[in-house]
Parts: C-alpha cells; sequence; structure tokens
C-alpha cells in the first residue's frame, strides 16, 4: 500500500519524483492543447493505467501502438509515483486540466471504457482527500461558456458520486486519517486539525454546491445519509482498532467536524436517522447480554462502544452538539423505544461529557429544561439523564440516592418557574413544559429534601399563587397541578385539589405539548369564557362549605321524599301492629279500596316561589343577603320584569344596579346552580342597560372605579356593557323613530303626546295637522287601533291633509347602539390608569383592564361605519397608545388592544379616513400608522403565540382599510382637482402593498 | 287490591268544585254545618275577624266563632244567615293562636260506623239533597234536635250519668287566659267550668305542662270505651301532646312529644280511638289512643318536603284524612294506611285549615289567599 512508498522513498527521491510527475504532466497538458483527435488524449492520459486496457478501446492504430509500446513500471515504483503525484502539486494540475480542458472538449467522445479506464481512475485511484479538495472547489468555477460551465459541473458530479458514493471514499477517509494519525504520534497538529476540518467542510458543502439538476444522489437528505453512513462503518472500524486507547483521534475528529459542519447546513437530522439505529442495536445487545444490569463498565469495555463513548466529544462545534442532541430527542420520541433503552443511548453519547464537561451538562440543564420545549417523553428522558442521573428501571435504593445536582437544578427550575416575568412573558408551550419538568421532579422528591432545599417551597407558593391569578384557564391548571404534587410531597395522605378537573395522575402534558401547533387558533373569545370560568371558580371555592350543608339538607330532602313516596305496602305494617280498632272494619274497607286510589302525586315548587311585581321590590329583596331565596326569586323575576320596561323603570335603575352588582350570586344560589344565578343576574342587568341605557350607565361606570367594589365586580360590569353593547347594535326590533322637528332629541314621551296606553297593538300616536290651517295652536295626534273582534270594515276612509313631509321621514335602524355609544365608552375610559384604593387596572387588575379594552373594542365594532365612531375612535386609540396599555407585561392585555385595534380599523368608515387625511386630523391619521407599526412590531417580537397572530390579521385589516381609503381618495382627488391643491397630509398613511411606500 | 293501580299514568289531581272568594281577609277557619248544606267560614285580617268557628250536632243549631280579642260568641242560625247579635258572649281573655274545640263524641257522631248500628247508616244513606232542603223549610232547630234525639236514643243504656251532663250541657274548650292552660267553657251559661292541669295556685308554674309553652292546638271528645267521660288532646309549643281524662284534671293519661316543632293541629277520628296531628315540623304523624291502657302510640309518620302544617281534618268515615299546609297545598291521605293520595294545588297562599262535611261529600279549605274551596274528593258508596 502506499504506506510502504512513503516509507520507502527518502525525501530527495521523493522530490526527484515530484518534478518528474510535474514534467510529466506539462507534456501532458501539451499533448492534449495539440490534440486533434480524442485518441491522442487518451493517449497523453493513459499512463496510469495498464496499457493493454487502454489500447482495446482506441481506434486510432497509431495510437494504439503508442501505448502499447511504453514501458509499465514496476508495482513498487508504481505507489511511489503515484504518491509523489497525488500528494505532489501534479494532481492539482492534472486535474485541473482532466476537468476543465478534458472534460468540456473530448470527454464526450471518449469511448465508455476509456472514460473509465483512462479519465475515471485519476480521481477513482487516489486518495479521497486530495480527490475532495480537486474536485469541490472546482464545482463553482465559472467555465468559458454556459454550456461549457454545465458539461465541466455534471462531469465533476459524476465523479463525485463515484468516488465518494460508489467507491465509499467516505468511509476511506476515515481510514486515511486514522493513518494521518498514527504517523504523527497521535498528535494533532493545528494545521491537521485545520487540514481535517477543511476536508469536512468540503465534503459537506457539496450538495450546495451541485447545480440544481444534479442527480439526486447528490441532494443534502440522500448524500449526507450515505456520507454518514459510511462516516459511522468507518469511525466504527477505526474504533476497533484503537481498541479503547488513542484518544483523540483524527479520524473521530473528522467524523466530528464533518457532522458539524453538515449540522450547520442543516441536515442533522439525516446524521441522526442514520446514528439511532446503530447507537440502539448497541444498546439493545447489551441490554440483553445483561438482563437487568447494565453496568456501565460493560459498555466502557466493548471497543464497538469506544466510538460513540467519544463521538459527541469528537463534535467541537457546541452548537452542533446542540442540535445534534436536540435532534436525536425528538427523533427518539417519535419512535416506539423503551425508556430503558432511551437512558442508556443518552448516557453512552453524553455521560462521559455530561461528568465533566460543563457545557453539556448546561444544555441539558439549562437549554433543554428551560428554553427548548420537547415532548413530554422527552422530557422525561432529558429529567432521567440529566436531573436524577440514574437509568429509570433502577431499583428505589438506587433512586433514592439524589445527586446534590438534583437538588440544585430542581431550585433553579422552580426559581425560574416561579417567576412572574415568566409566567407574562413565555409561550404557552415552554410553561407548560417547564411545569411539566418542575411536577415530575416534585414527584421524586421527598418532604425532608424539600425542606432542605432554601427557598423551594416559598418559590412554589409564589408560582402558584400568581399562576392562579392568570386569565388563562390552561395556566391556571398548570399551577392546581404543581399544587396538588406538591401537596402530595407534603402530605400525601392529603392531597390537595384546588380545581374540580384536577385528576389524580396529573396530565403533564397539558394539552399541548405533543401536538404544539393547535394553541395558536384560540381566539379571543375563548379567553373570555375562560376568564369568565375563572371568576366562578373563584366564587366557588368560597361557597364550598355552604356546599356541603346544601348536600347533607338535600339528602335529608331526598330520602325524605322517598319515604313519603314509598310503597304503601310497606306502610301496611304499623297499621297491623297497632290497629286493632281497624281489623273489624277490613272487609268494608277492601270494597271501597278501590275509590281510595292516589291521584298524580307530583309536586313542584314553582307556583311558591314569590312574585315580584315592583321593580321596587326587586331591589329590596336583592339587598336583603340573609334571605338567600328571596334573592334569588328575585333574580329570577329581574330579568322579565326590566324588559317589561314599566314607566318607574327610570327611576328605579340606578338603584337596580346597584343592587345586582352587590349580589353575591355564590351565597346564595343552591349547590351547582350558582351559574345559573350568576346568568340570570347577567342577564338582568344586560336587560337594564338595554332599556334603560343612560340611566344605568351613569351608575354602572361609576361604579366602575369605585373601590368599593371588587375585580369580579368590575369585571362583571364590563362584560354586562360589553353584552349590552352587542345586543343594542343587534336590535331586531325595528324602532320607528319620529323626528318630531326637535334638535334635541327626547328620550322619554313628551308630555304634550297621550298615553301610550290602550288596546294591545295599537299603532304609536302620530301628529296629525289640523286640515285648511297652518297655524295650529294645539297638537293632533291620532293612532291606529286595531279592529275590534267581529268589526267589519265596510269602504274606505280617506283622509286629505297638507300632508307634512315628517310624517313620512319614518327611519328604521337596527343598530340602537350608536346613540348610546358616548355613554358606554367615554365615562369607561376615564381614569383607567388611575391608581386607588382597590383600584390598580394597569398592575394588579390587569384582567380588568384587558377586559375593558375588550369592551371598548366590542363598543367600537357595535356602531361599524356610524358616524359616531369616528368621533370615538380619536379617544379609544388615545387610550390604547398610551405606553403602559400597548406595552403591558401580561399578553392578556395586548391581545385585548390588538382587539380593539382591529376593531377601530373596522369601525371607521373609509370615507372618514379619507376627509381627516385630507384636513390633516393628525389623531386619525398618527392613529392608525401607529397600528400599523404596532402591530408589525408585535407580530415580529412578542412571545405571545397568539398575539402575534392577532397582530397580522390587524395588518391584515389595516392593509384593507388602506385600500379602501385609497380608493375614497382617489375619488377625492378628482373631486379636487376641480377646487383646490391637495394639502401635503396625504402621504401620511402608508398603503401596503402599493408603489408609493413600502 | 291497593297495587292495583300499577300500569298507566295516574290521572291529575282534581281542580275545586267551587271557590268561595267573599272574604277580603285571610280565611282562618271553616266548618260545615252537621245536617243543612250551610258552611260557615272565619276570615281574621289586621286587629278584628273571626279566628275559628265551630259547630256540632251537640251544640244544636247555633255556631260559635271565636276571635282574637278575648272572646267567644255563639251564634243562632237563622232563615237568612246568623242572628244579628250573638247569643251568649263570654269573655275568655284568652289571647293565643289556639283554635277552639267542641266535644266530639264517638258515638254521637253519625259516621262512626262501629258505635252505630246498621240502622244509623240508613238514616245517612237518606241524607240527600232533597231531604235538607226539606228539613229546611221545616225549620231548622226542629230538625237537628229530631237528629240529636235519634242518636239519643239510640245510645245504649249503659251510658254513664256524668256523659249525658255532659253531653248535655254542651261544653267548648279552648286554651286559657294562662295559653299553657286548658280551659272548659259551658256554652250555654258561658261560664269557665273546669282547667287542666288543674293546680293549686302555688305551684301552677312548677307543673309540668307549664314547661310546654302555649297550648297551640285542642281536640275534645268523649269516647265511647272510656266509660264516655270528657277526654281532651292538647297539643303544645315544644311538640308535644297530651291527653288528659277530665276525671283526672291534675295530669294527663298520657304525654307524647312526635314533632320537634310546635303542634299546629290535632283531629281525631269518628271513633275517638286515634286521630293525626300537623305542626310546624316537617312530619305528619297518625297516632292511635288505647284508652283501656290510657297509652298514646304512634301509628305512622309522614315526613314531608316542607314544613308546616296548620290544620288537619278526618273524614267523618275515617276513610281519608286531609291536611292543610303553609307550602299552599292541600294533601289527602289514605287514614287507614297513611299513604299519599293527593297533593291539591290551588291555593296560592298558605293553607289555613281543611274541614269535611259531615256527609263526606265535600271538602273545604281555607287560605290566606282569602278564599275558601270546596272539594269533592274519593265520594262515599252510594252516592255519585
Amino acid at each position: 500500500m502506499e504506506k510502504e512508498a512513503k516509507a520507502g522513498g527518502s525525501g530527495r527521491e521523493r522530490e526527484e519524483l515530484e518534478t518528474l510527475t510535474i514534467t510529466k504532466v506539462a507534456e501532458v497538458s501539451a499533448a492534449i492543447d495539440g490534440a486533434k483527435h480524442v485518441d491522442e488524449v487518451i493517449r497523453a492520459l493513459h499512463f496510469p493505467v495498464d496499457s493493454p486496457l487502454v489500447a482495446g478501446v482506441i481506434l486510432d492504430e497509431r495510437s494504439r501502438n503508442q501505448i502499447l509500446s511504453v514501458v509499465l513500471p514496476k508495482d513498487g515504483e508504481r505507489n511511489c509515483w503515484k504518491n509523489a503525484f497525488y500528494r505532489g502539486s501534479a494532481f492539482p494540475a492534472l486535474s485541473r486540466i482532466l476537468l476543465y480542458n478534458v472534460a468540456s472538449k473530448w470527454l464526450a467522445d471518449f469511448p465508455k471504457l476509456a472514460r473509465k479506464q483512462v479519465y475515471d481512475s485519476f480521481f477513482v485511484e487516489g486518495p479521497t482527500t486530495e480527490i475532495v479538495q480537486a474536485l469541490v472547489p472546482s464545482l463553482k468555477q465559472k467555465g468559458s461558456t454556459k454550456d461549457d460551465f454545465n458539461v465541466i459541473c455534471s462531469n465533476i458530479e459524476r465523479l463525485l458520486m463515484l468516488c465518494l458514493l460508489e467507491n465509499e471514499g467516505v468511509r476511506l477517509m476515515v481510514g486515511e486519517f486514522g493513518l494521518l494519525d498514527e504517523q504523527d504520534n497521535n498528535i494533532l497538529k493545528p494545521d491537521k486539525v485545520t487540514f481535517i476540518s477543511r476536508i469536512s467542510q468540503l465534503l459537506s458543502s457539496i450538495p450546495d454546491k451541485v447545480r440544481l439538476r444534479a442527480s439526486s444522489a447528490l441532494s443534502s437528505h440522500s448524500f449526507f445519509r450515505r456520507v454518514a453512513n459510511q462516516l459511522l462503518t468507518g469511525a466504527e472500524e477505526r474504533a476497533v482498532q484503537l481498541n479503547c486507547n488513542a484518544i483523540p483521534d483524527a479520524a473521530f475528529l473528522f467524523v466530528g467536524e464533518t457532522f458539524s459542519h453538515v449540522c450547520r447546513r442543516g441536515s442533522i437530522d439525516v446524521i441522526v436517522a442514520e446514528v439511532i439505529p446503530r447507537i440502539l442495536s448497541l444498546v439493545q445487545s447489551f441490554l440483553s447480554s445483561n438482563a437487568n444490569l447494565v453496568v456501565p463498565d460493560v459498555i466502557n469495555s466493548n471497543p464497538k462502544s469506544h466510538f460513540w463513548l467519544n463521538m459527541v466529544e469528537a463534535i467541537k462545534d457546541q452548537y452542533a452538539v446542540e442540535k445534534f442532541s436536540e435532534e436525536m430527542l425528538r427523533q427518539l420520541a417519535s419512535t416506539s423505544i423503551s425508556d430503558v433503552e432511551v437512558y442508556w443511548i443518552l448516557w453512552i453519547l453524553f455521560s462521559k461529557n455530561f461528568k465533566f464537561g460543563s457545557f453539556v451538562r448546561g444544555m441539558f440543564v439549562d437549554k433543554f429544561l428551560l428554553w427548548k420545549v420537547f415532548p413530554l417523553c422527552c422530557l422525561r428522558w432529558i429529567l432521567q439523564f440529566a436531573v436524577f442521573e440514574c437509568p429509570p428501571n433502577s431499583d428505589a435504593q438506587m433512586e433514592g440516592r439524589k445527586t446534590p445536582h438534583f437538588l440544585n437544578s430542581l431550585q433553579l427550575l422552580i426559581s425560574i418557574w416561579s417567576r412572574r416575568e415568566f409566567v407574562q412573558s413565555s409561550s404557552m408551550e415552554q410553561q407548560a413544559y417547564l411545569t411539566a419538568a418542575v411536577g415530575l421532579c416534585l414527584e421524586r422528591i421527598s418532604k425532608e429534601e424539600l425542606d432542605a432545599t432554601k427557598d423551594a417551597l416559598s418559590n412554589i407558593l409564589q408560582g402558584v399563587s400568581c399562576r392562579l391569578e392568570s386569565p388563562i384557564d390552561l395556566v391556571r391548571r398548570m399551577a392546581s397541578s404543581i399544587a396538588l404534587v406538591f401537596s402530595k410531597v407534603v402530605d400525601p395522605k392529603n392531597p390537595l385539589y384546588l380545581d374540580d378537573n384536577c385528576c389524580e395522575p396529573v396530565d403533564w402534558e397539558f394539552g399541548m405539548l405533543p401536538q404544539r401547533k393547535q394553541i395558536a387558533a384560540a381566539s379571543h373569545n375563548e379567553d373570555e369564557n375562560k376568564s369568565k370560568l375563572f371568576l366562578r371558580e373563584d366564587r366557588k371555592s368560597a361557597s364550598d362549605e355552604k356546599k356541603q350543608r346544601v348536600i347533607k339538607h338535600k339528602s335529608a330532602e331526598n330520602n325524605a321524599l322517598i319515604q313519603e313516596l314509598a310503597d304503601p305496602d310497606e306502610n301496611r305494617n304499623p297499621v297491623e301492629v297497632n290497629g286493632e280498632h281497624f281489623s273489624g272494619e277490613e272487609d268494608d274497607d277492601d270494597s271501597s279500596d278501590s275509590s281510595l286510589k292516589p291521584y298524580d302525586l307530583s309536586d313542584d315548587d314553582t307556583d311558591l316561589q314569590r312574585k315580584f311585581s315592583q321593580l321596587g321590590d326587586i331591589a329590596a329583596a336583592l339587598r336583603k343577603h340573609d334571605d338567600p331565596d328571596g334573592v334569588e326569586k328575585a333574580l329570577d323575576a329581574a330579568e322579565k320584569l326590566i324588559r317589561a320596561s314599566p314607566d318607574e323603570l327610570s327611576h328605579n335603575s340606578g338603584d337596580l344596579v346597584k343592587a345586582l352588582v352587590h349580589v353575591r350570586c355564590s351565597d346564595v344560589a343552591m349547590e351547582g346552580e350558582e351559574d345559573s344565578a350568576e346568568e340570570k343576574r347577567q342577564k338582568a342587568l344586560v336587560a337594564l342597560l338595554v332599556t334603560c341605557p343612560f340611566e344605568s350607565l351613569d351608575v354602572m361606570t361609576k361604579m366602575l372605579y369605585s373601590s368599593n367594589i371588587d375585580v369580579g365586580q368590575r369585571i362583571l360590569i364590563i362584560d354586562i356593557m360589553t353584552e349590552a353593547a352587542q345586543e343594542l347594535c343587534n336590535t331586531k326590533v325595528v324602532k320607528r323613530e319620529q323626528k318630531q322637528g326637535e334638535l334635541v332629541s327626547a328620550v322619554s314621551q313628551p308630555w304634550y303626546i297621550p298615553s301610550s296606553r290602550g288596546p294591545p297593538g295599537a299603532g304609536p300616536w302620530k301628529e296629525v295637522s289640523e286640515p285648511g290651517t297652518f297655524l295650529s295652536w294645539s297638537h293632533r295626534y291620532e293612532r291606529e287601533i286595531p279592529s275590534r273582534p267581529g268589526q267589519t270594515k265596510a269602504g274606505k276612509s280617506r283622509k286629505w291633509s297638507l300632508g307634512k313631509a315628517k310624517d313620512l321621514q319614518v327611519e328604521w335602524s337596527q343598530n340602537r347602539f350608536p346613540l348610546y355609544a358616548a355613554a358606554f365608552m367615554l365615562p369607561a375610559m376615564q381614569g383607567f390608569d388611575k391608581r386607588k384604593h382597590g383600584v390598580d387596572l394597569l398592575n394588579r387588575d390587569f384582567i380588568v383592564l384587558g377586559k375593558l379594552i375588550y369592551m371598548l373594542g366590542v363598543c367600537m365594532k357595535c356602531m361599524a361605519m356610524h358616524p359616531e365612531a369616528s368621533a370615538l375612535a380619536p379617544a379609544l386609540l388615545d387610550m390604547i397608545r398610551s405606553r403602559d396599555v400597548s406595552n403591558h407585561a401580561e399578553a392578556y392585555v395586548r391581545r385585548s388592544v390588538l382587539f380593539a385595534a382591529s376593531c377601530i380599523l373596522i369601525a371607521l368608515h373609509p370615507t372618514y379616513v379619507a376627509s381627516s387625511l385630507i384636513e390633516g386630523n393628525q389623531e386619525i391619521s398618527g392613529g392608525l400608522e401607529w397600528i400599523r407599526t404596532w402591530a408589525l412590531h408585535v407580530s415580529e417580537a412578542d412571545p405571545d403565540t397568539e398575539c402575534a397572530s392577532m397582530a397580522l390579521t390587524c395588518l391584515q385589516l389595516h392593509a384593507e382599510m388602506a385600500l379602501q381609503t385609497s380608493r375614497a381618495l382617489e375619488a377625492a382627488d378628482q373631486f379636487k382637482a376641480q377646487t383646490r391643491t391637495l394639502p401635503p397630509k396625504l402621504d401620511n398613511i402608508i398603503i401596503p402593498f402599493s408603489s408609493t411606500k413600502f | 287490591m291497593s297495587g292495583g293501580g300499577g300500569g298507566g299514568k295516574p290521572r291529575p289531581p282534581p281542580d275545586p268544585i267551587a271557590v268561595m272568594r267573599g272574604h277580603r281577609a285571610p280565611v282562618m277557619d271553616a266548618c260545615f254545618h252537621p245536617s243543612r248544606p250551610l258552611l260557615f267560614s272565619g276570615a281574621h285580617g289586621g286587629g278584628a275577624g273571626v279566628y275559628s268557628v265551630a259547630t256540632n250536632f251537640a251544640i244544636g243549631n247555633k255556631v260559635v266563632s271565636q276571635g282574637r280579642d278575648g272572646t267567644c260568641k255563639c251564634w243562632e242560625i237563622e232563615e237568612a244567615g246568623l242572628s244579628r247579635k250573638p247569643l251568649v258572649t263570654f269573655r275568655t281573655n284568652s289571647y293565643h293562636f289556639c283554635k277552639i274545640s267542641l266535644v266530639k263524641s264517638a258515638s254521637c257522631s253519625s259516621q262512626s260506623s262501629k258505635a252505630i248500628p246498621a240502622s244509623e247508616r240508613i238514616v245517612e244513606s237518606d241524607y240527600s239533597i232533597n231531604e235538607l232542603e226539606e228539613n229546611k223549610k221545616n225549620g231548622v232547630s226542629k230538625e237537628s234536635i229530631r237528629f240529636s234525639d235519634v242518636n239519643c236514643a239510640e245510645r245504649s243504656q249503659a251510658h254513664l250519668k256524668d256523659f249525658s251532663t255532659m253531653g248535655e250541657r254542651k261544653l267548648m274548650a279552648l286554651a286559657g287566659e294562662d295559653s299553657s292552660m286548658v280551659e272548659i267553657w259551658d256554652l250555654a251559661t258561658a261560664k269557665k267550668l273546669m282547667r287542666f292541669p288543674q293546680t293549686s295556685n302555688v305551684d301552677a308554674a312548677s307543673h309540668p305542662t307549664m314547661q310546654r309553652g302555649m297550648c297551640m292546638a285542642i281536640q275534645a271528645f268523649i269516647p265511647s270505651e272510656s266509660g264516655c267521660s270528657l277526654n281532651l288532646l292538647s297539643g303544645y309549643e315544644d311538640g308535644s301532646m297530651l291527653w288528659w281524662d277530665i276525671r283526672k284534671p291534675s295530669l294527663p293519661l298520657s304525654t307524647v312529644r312526635y314533632h320537634s316543632e310546635t303542634v299546629l293541629s290535632l283531629a281525631v277520628d269518628g271513633t275517638c280511638s286515634g286521630g293525626i296531628s300537623g305542626s310546624a315540623d316537617n312530619k305528619i304523624v297518625m297516632f292511635s289512643l288505647d284508652h283501656r291502657m290510657g297509652t298514646c302510640t304512634m301509628r305512622k309518620e309522614i315526613s314531608l318536603e316542607r314544613s308546616g302544617i296548620a290544620g288537619t281534618a278526618i273524614r267523618g268515615d275515617n276513610k281519608i284524612a286531609a291536611t292543610a299546609g303553609w307550602d299552599h297545598r292541600v294533601r289527602i291521605y289514605d287514614y287507614r294506611k297513611g299513604n299519599p293520595l293527593a297533593i291539591l294545588k290551588y291555593h296560592s297562599a298558605s293553607c289555613n285549615a281543611v274541614a269535611f262535611s259531615a256527609d263526606s261529600k265535600l271538602m273545604a279549605s281555607c287560605s290566606e289567599d282569602t278564599t275558601v274551596a270546596l272539594w269533592e274528593l274519593y265520594p262515599p258508596k252510594g252516592t255519585s
């Protein structure tokens, strides 16, 4: 082999050989340049191969003779010569000629055999490292013409496939590096390291350098798969050669370098896919041979595992190691593999570095637990390997012995988990993941250990409590899960269930770790429901004691019922025992028994409920907190009575609003019916707001910021306002607005109009003019009354009058909300940023703030395209633009802001936007521009995925709005062209996807 | 036989056949005339009115009313109604919640089929409306007396003397001036005859009966077994029930406490061998009285969903019993077996009393809602 040649040749000899080869190459080059026929080229190139073989393929007689006449060197000489040729500068020179000149001009004409024997052999025979160095850089060099370039490249690609894939050149390369290592006594000199790095880089760059139309074997997936396969085979062979010593090895280094380069090129998955079956079979062989006890020593002593133990070390690039490990875990998760096997795979790969290198430890404990999100099974493996540091099937004794690292890691996890910032700013998957990590760790800890770790206890409590305040249901579920596990650590017999649906084996996936894509779809509405639910749940806990009492009471009642309705035969016994007096009547009674057949004994208490007929009674009953039945009945009756809209409603509305808001439904209602009571209360309040908006809103908005109601009530008020706005907006009753010729519309009926009493079905009063006179001193009204049953209409009646136009101006409006919009929004927007006793919307009560903004958004939406929207939009924009709101730490608030911003975009009429641009209305134009930039910012940088997706929707709406506005502007332009020049404010709005900007 | 009604849906409870709305105040009590188709009802609103009404064969063609003003009045039933002025007004000086009770006699009761031989039942069946109409024409008082006479004539000869004296003296029982006492008044003379417990004034306060609170319900009766002496059942505020014999006024024959709350109503059946009691708790108790042993035993306890039974009544033929509940319902029970028969929902306020007509055909219920409802339930055989 070459080794002998190298050993045999002294320095001088080598120099001579080199000059010889160079002159030879010069000759060949000259010959090729002067060649007229392909045979001449073949003849010139034939020197490394056996002449007769070549002669067979050459057609030209002369050339054939020439080839045959050449004296072949002997084998030893040949090797020396070959070595000098490839290692020296001759090969690069010749390869250039071959790759460019020959390939572009002559190669197409080569006979197949000649190509293989003469041309290809130059590359196939040589050491792969040199071949790679010669071939790969040429891929990118431009030929003279495009055709030339294509020919050259396709040839190079062919050669690469031939050398690297078909001849397993990569595997050979590993061997070459091994030899290289041995020559230098296993010392990795810097130049050798750079050489290795260079080769591996060239190798890994091949798929990126080849042309698009290159063979699929060179596509990164299949190429790297085969390369990895060869690398691993080569490395394993090398490991057997080394037999557990001599590290670090250049061959391993090469493999590692290649892996890291492939990783940098984003194809680590291919490598991992190749690695897993190999290492798995290795682990399985260990596991099967050592039935239940796999001792690390067994693995260490096996030469085959030698490479694997050192592989991760060989990958010097930390990024690559991380990617490799991550991909490894993910791919393992998708296979059905036992925990034990995974543990040992991880152990083989990482244990060495884990013990000594801080990087791998940091990677597992910090990165994989705190920054990444893996499926739950991966999390278990990571914890098993990096935190518990024992195989999963180990006995209790081994488990009981916990490393100091364990407690440190746990403490780290808990401290991060408990931070409020973490809850606020990290994504939901991340939170679920970390929660699962903490929970799984806590499941393994004992009370003593918990006490030993400082701060852990308080941190857990802090984390749980700050999660329980969250508006997001999932976050609260995380808190209750941790609380459950924690309580079991503290007292195994007394688990703490904060939640009804908190089950015993905690589902640490929280429905999001494996299918991670789904949460982004959650809408704002869901959140709203969740927060409602949250409130209710909170209230629920308060009424737990009451519940128990009620349950007892109920069961007693039920027993009584059962007794009462029990089989009459059973009841006969006492009669027979004590009823001697009746025995004489037996015969008489039996005959009449049939007459004593019971009637239907079903009974309900609907008629027993107190009937409320006065609004005042309801308000009074609601205030009597010591009479829960009365309150409940008042709640039952309230909505219906309010909807009936009696005359005194406007006087009682404020009173009712206060009473309803202050009712504690959870105390009043029976167990399990809190929700319905709550619903009734809400419905009644909505009815109040809808039937009597101004008076009720006056009271309600004042209460919103008063310090004597709690967060739940504040949220209730906001919810009510939201619902009322929507109801007013969707009024189905078409209201006939009568224009009385007044500028100020009267809310209540004016005194001079007759009362609306009358038979059902009577129409509204209409003013009629006095016929004949233009001036009338009195008002005359008439209305239509339905004909009485039995009354028949005979003939027609006609009425002639002056026919005032206003009678005909009957407006049909479906949306009643715009009239009240200002009353809804303006008071609510005042003072949201003030801090008072018990009121702190910006920080503590951020849920209220979020809901408030959401409500304002709904209000905006409800008056979309109405002129009122344009009047109120600047105020709302002003509010949401304030830094404290738009950059709020809680994602919940930001979501609301995005919602409100979107609503503004929907609500503004394009012509209004256009006119405000033309007029230079800074409030609107600036605000809209702010929405765009801010939404852009959020969509790019917000940690909350839902925020980001909402921001995208917001951007879309902005684009639509801009489009509509630009159309309106065009119309305005046409108009303006005739009137006056456009003011310079026009470009204040950026229209995306149009040519002006963007 | 009783379990025969397995198939099909049970029929819905009946509606009242008539509703009388003459009153403007809650109707407190009602009673049927023993022989004529008359119903007396008393309403009590505010400070004035009739708290209870009672009439009986024994007292003749008269009706007694009780007010809350410390008086009871006895009225003559005249052709066109009641007499303008009461026959007798007697000041009892009692201000309490206990309704008066006339004496119910086992043998006097025309419907007590055990004590009265078959001939009596023929008489009963003769009570057709026509006859009553005729009675009306002929003059009621005479008719009434006639019935009394018939009853007395058919009485066994073994009656003791004190019975006849008691029976003919037309007595009335009510809670007294001291409301934990029970007093017996003579209707004719308007005089207090005696009181229970009969104690000397010194130890009055320490008598065990005094500890039981106010007397809330009384039923006076003359059983046939116990030598025809007047007996009394009285229910008290603490839920206890005492059984007195007029011959032993110092101590009750028997004391039982079946109720956890105030006893509100007591009714004794036609044979005076048992009865039913209602109270402010959620129980109805049917009990039986053993006259030989002088013991009262619980026969059946019925638990209710909603508490409060203001009135009870047992029909003359001892077949059914009715209760008037605070829950606006009148409940009908099979008196013999104790199983529920019907829940009558008509009243819109709590019911105060129920009463059966002497011919067992009708039942009246009176309520706070100022109405009196008439019901026709399980009419006796032979009538349609």
